[in-house]
């Protein structure tokens, strides 16, 4: 090996360790910081081992916050992926008037900023009584999730042959069979990606959770993160156990999926 | 044959409106009602306090009043360039930078690049609320990790207390930012980077064109389109993003790192002022809505799906 590209090696190993350091070492916080007592955790020089920051957010209601968000983003994902495929199909499958500017709108919901719907949504909910209730915050859900579930499957659909389902029709199906028996099967990955997506938007959400849901029993886990900080202190032992609570199914779906998820985000958005 | 084909594609009106209905009801109900009452409450000088008795009309009053404020511009700029622009460009060069390095040769010799790819899924499954969270953490005066290297460093004499000093708080805020979505930005542009021909860098290399040469001339013209794409979904998902912000410093210290999404929130449920809080948010939404027209432009260029 030539001396510059040994050099060559140096800089990108080097390079390659900083990377690793700057990504992982936050979240090797989060997970040490958990496990220890909140007065090890401000000293550098011992670590005591406990559970006891785990707990106590159950005790102070984690578990029922968890419980919520998982009822809720589960709900929602299953709808909103359910709802996506169907227009999605409609949208790569069939050609009518006004198929572009309803698809335009659709996917507007990927840019329109979610903090103008906090008023009215508000308001709304309080006077049809979906303040505080599973089933309007998963409906809400569900409607964040579409546009983007939409945009996810579109870029799927294009990569399956449209003679697949065509042959389908032909041979006596049913449109709705086609999609069920025939397309469906084909592009589940990308329906697997798109619903991992809208778990994930669902799961992290908290704008539209601390506007619309205000009992401590209905709490979903961000805004239950986010009450262990408080005025002058913050019970930083409970922070960092809830941010281990959240991550960890977050990241129990990403190891199996990565390769689909970011093949599913190209396949959306690059068109070759 | 044809002729059943085009018969079997266009007939099914009953179809079409099963399929779709169940999304566009939705997407009326939770975009655009509240988009509408939106439009009306900015006309108004509704107050969260008197909500029962509603508000009334006043005409364009609140735009005209939030565009002639200079703290509105102010917060505008925050938004375009701290958050948006400056996270953006920052994700897209390390983006670039990381992709490279995942795809270098060297990287795979020395058995870095499967840990690397996995290291890179850690930030990214981290919600951005948790990744807000360690970072006030890390960059906090008293005990976090950064003051104690960059003291022990000699870097600085007295701890910083980086999100609460106007100096520091934009760099940092956008440190949190790029932690938490730079891998979405690496992987994709590192599937872009795996699709350019190898012969057409072999051939570039072969015409004596060196490493920086064929990367500005074969790889980077290869990759533009995945690039733009990014850039623009990436703007649109920082611009409205109010959790960053608001769970960071609150949009402080003072008001200072007020952005439009925590400015809507501070209009209406801090100041209860439903009226003006509505008008910004529907200055956001079509600021948006003619960005997102733009990119609808590049992403179905001449070929709509």
């Amino acid at each position: 090996m030539t001396r510059r590209a040994r050099l060559g090696d140096a800089g990108v190993v080097l390079a390659a360790a900083a990377t690793l350091v700057f990504l992982l070492y936050p979240a090797a916080v989060i997970f040490s910081g958990s496990l220890q007592t909140n007065e090890t955790l401000f000293s550098r020089s011992h670590f005591a081992f406990t559970w006891g920051n785990y707990r106590r957010i159950f005790a102070a209601g984690f578990g029922t916050y968890l419980a919520n968000s998982l009822l809720i983003c589960l709900a929602a994902t299953l709808g909103a992926t359910m709802v996506s495929v169907m227009a999605a199909y409609a949208f790569s499958r069939r050609r009518f008037r006004g198929r572009r500017v309803l698809l335009a709108v659709v996917l507007a919901g990927q840019w329109f900023p979610w903090i103008v719907l906090v008023t009215p949504l508000f308001i709304l909910f309080a006077r049809s009584g979906l303040t505080n209730s599973y089933g309007g915050m998963i409906l809400c859900y569900t409607a964040i999730s579409i546009p983007f579930s939409v945009y996810l499957l579109l870029g799927y659909l294009e990569t399956v042959p449209r003679e697949l389902d065509e042959a389908a029709i032909v041979d006596g199906c049913t449109p709705l069979g086609a999609l069920w028996h025939v397309v469906l099967p084909v592009m589940l990955p990308g329906v697997v990606a798109a619903a991992t997506y809208a778990f994930l938007l669902c799961w992290t959400e908290y704008l539209l959770a601390l506007a619309l849901l205000t009992q401590p029993s209905m709490k979903t886990i961000p805004l239950g993160l986010y009450q262990f900080f408080g005025e002058d202190t913050t019970d930083w032992g409970a922070v960092m156990a809830g941010s281990a609570v959240a991550t960890l199914p977050a990241l129990v779906l990403f190891l199996p999926l990565q390769r689909w998820l970011v093949s599913g985000l190209t396949a959306g958005s690059v068109k070759q | 044959m044809l002729l059943i084909r085009r018969r079997v594609l266009r007939s099914d009106a009953g179809f079409l409106v099963l399929m779709l209905a169940p999304s566009l009801l939705i997407l009326a109900a939770f975009y655009l009602y509240p988009l509408a009452s939106s439009v009306w409450f900015s006309l108004t000088d509704l107050s969260l306090l008197r909500l029962r008795r509603g508000g009334d009309y006043i005409g364009v009053r609140n735009y005209v009043d939030a565009l002639g404020e200079a703290e509105f511009w102010r917060v505008v700029w925050n938004t375009a360039f701290w958050l948006t622009a400056v996270s953006v460009a920052v994700r897209l060069v390390l983006g670039i930078a990381l992709a490279l390095l995942l795809n270098s040769p060297a990287l795979l010799r020395w058995r870095l690049r499967t840990p690397l790819r996995f290291a890179l899924l850690v930030p990214w499954a981290t919600p951005p609320i948790v990744a807000v969270a360690v970072w006030r953490w890390l960059l906090d005066p008293q005990a976090g990790s950064i003051d104690r290297a960059l003291l022990w460093l000699g870097l600085v004499r007295h701890p910083v207390a980086f999100l609460a000093e106007t100096a520091t708080v934009w760099p940092a805020i956008v440190l949190i930012l790029v932690w938490n979505t730079l891998p979405v930005a690496a992987l994709t542009l590192l599937a872009a980077l795996q699709s350019v021909p190898h012969d057409l860098r072999e051939a570039a290399a072969l015409d004596g064109a060196g490493s920086i040469r064929t990367f500005r001339h074969v790889t980077l013209p290869h990759i533009m389109p995945t690039v733009m794409i990014l850039a623009m979904l990436m703007s649109f998902w920082t611009f409205n993003n109010f959790v960053y912000v608001w769970l960071a410093t609150g949009a402080g210290p003072g008001r200072y790192t007020d952005v439009l999404a925590t400015e809507v929130y501070l209009r209406g449920f801090v100041d209860f002022n439903l009226g003006s809080s509505a008008a910004v948010g529907v200055i956001m939404a079509a600021t948006m809505a003619t960005f997102g027209l733009l990119y609808l432009r590049v992403l179905w260029r001449g070929a709509p799906p």
